[in-house]
């Protein structure tokens, strides 16, 4: 502590420090959205699609090279139009790319898949330096990120960064419209 | 939290619970760590309705990227880095709106009873203190000393350097003493 005003500032520390006390109907109003929530997702079907994601299917080489293009596409919606929250129950495929020619192993995370919990990741293969993977995603408005080497976390360098971001990891924005298909 | 063995459940494994779709062993998360939290949040917004605002917005934001804590051990830390960045924007919110700086009234109520007055009043300064610093000074200040973190813990949880933040406390100690010298010297 400085040496001006010792004791005010202990004494304004100590009242400072004094707990705050919040009722139980904190707890209840918090849970309620938490299960608003939860609710949520169940409905979209994630948590079923989640146990088939290893099951990705896997495309030729020749597909990497069209693959930025997908993302690019559904991704540069964002700046155009308003994102369309919530499920509407439809998947679309989607095709990730990730140029990274030293990595070892490139997957992807995202609020589809519950962030890659429980090896659902999905893993990418590599052709030639460009790492790539297909999966269905639902329609709505998706954050996600690549998943380097299995511990470093990459926002896609061509699509949006997510908006709400502070959450100690860079994610990318991704919306998936019917439209698209 | 009680767990089968009558140990208290760790955050980690609160966390892991929560993530394999027991939802409401989130209720302990929030119970743990719901009045350590209101603290910062009423000092740092300078009322109770905003801090339970940007509190249970904090929560709600940890559970839905709770799959991207990667140290659920420090569920906690994770959280309150969370809760920091939520008082930041709701702080800004409320300068944009030109909404003063206000005591929190249920805590002055909650002051000690043996010289309510006295109290009251004394709390009455310390809050009209606070909310003379600067918003960067006073989130630097609570950390510092109300919620008595390292400087490494406030420059990873702010992302401000640590030189920057030892400039900010400094200065808020430096306005703080010019605020409350009137108050120390009565």
């Amino acid at each position: 502590m400085p040496d001006w005003g010792r004791t005010t500032l202990e004494l304004m520390v100590q009242e400072l420090q004094h707990p705050v006390r919040l009722d139980e109907s904190f707890d209840r109003r918090v849970m309620v959205r938490v299960r608003r929530i939860y609710a949520e997702r169940r409905h979209r079907g994630i948590i079923g699609w989640l146990g088939a994601a290893t099951n990705i299917s896997r495309r030729p080489a020749w597909a990497a090279a069209l693959a930025a293009g997908v993302v690019a596409v559904v991704s540069v919606a964002i700046f155009h139009r308003t994102p369309q929250q919530g499920p509407v129950g439809q998947a679309i495929p989607v095709q990730f790319v990730l140029v990274a020619p030293d990595a070892h192993s490139v997957a992807v995370v995202g609020d589809f898949n519950n962030w890659g919990l429980n090896d659902t990741a999905l893993v990418a293969e590599n052709h030639n330096g460009v790492w790539s993977v297909s999966a269905p995603v639902h329609t709505g408005v998706h954050r996600y990120a690549f998943l380097v080497n299995g511990k470093q976390w990459v926002a896609d360098p061509t699509a949006p960064r997510a908006a709400d971001d502070d959450f100690g990891q860079p994610s990318s924005a991704l919306v998936v419209e019917a439209s698209t298909q | 939290m009680q767990g089968p063995t009558g140990m208290e459940s760790s955050d980690a494994a609160l966390v892991a619970r929560v993530l394999h779709g027991e939802v409401n062993a989130y209720s302990a998360l929030v119970s743990r760590y719901r009045d350590k939290y209101a603290r910062y949040a009423v000092h740092m917004l300078g009322n109770r309705e905003d801090a339970e605002e940007a509190l249970q917005d904090a929560f709600t934001r940890a559970y839905r990227s709770l799959a991207r804590c990667e140290d659920p051990e420090r569920f906690g830390a994770w959280l309150f880095r969370i809760l920091v960045n939520r008082c930041r924007t709701s702080g800004a919110r409320r300068v944009r709106r030109g909404q003063t700086f206000v005591h929190d009234e249920t805590a002055l109520l909650n002051a000690s009873e043996e010289h309510p007055a006295e109290q009251t009043m004394w709390r009455e300064e310390i809050e009209r203190a606070l909310g003379e610093l600067s918003a960067d000074q006073r989130e630097a200040f609570l950390l510092k000393y109300v919620e008595e973190l390292g400087y490494d813990e406030m420059a990873e949880i702010t992302g401000v350097g640590v030189s920057a933040l030892k400039m900010r406390v400094m200065r808020a100690c430096d306005r703080l003493r010019v605020l409350l010298r009137e108050v120390h010297s009565a």
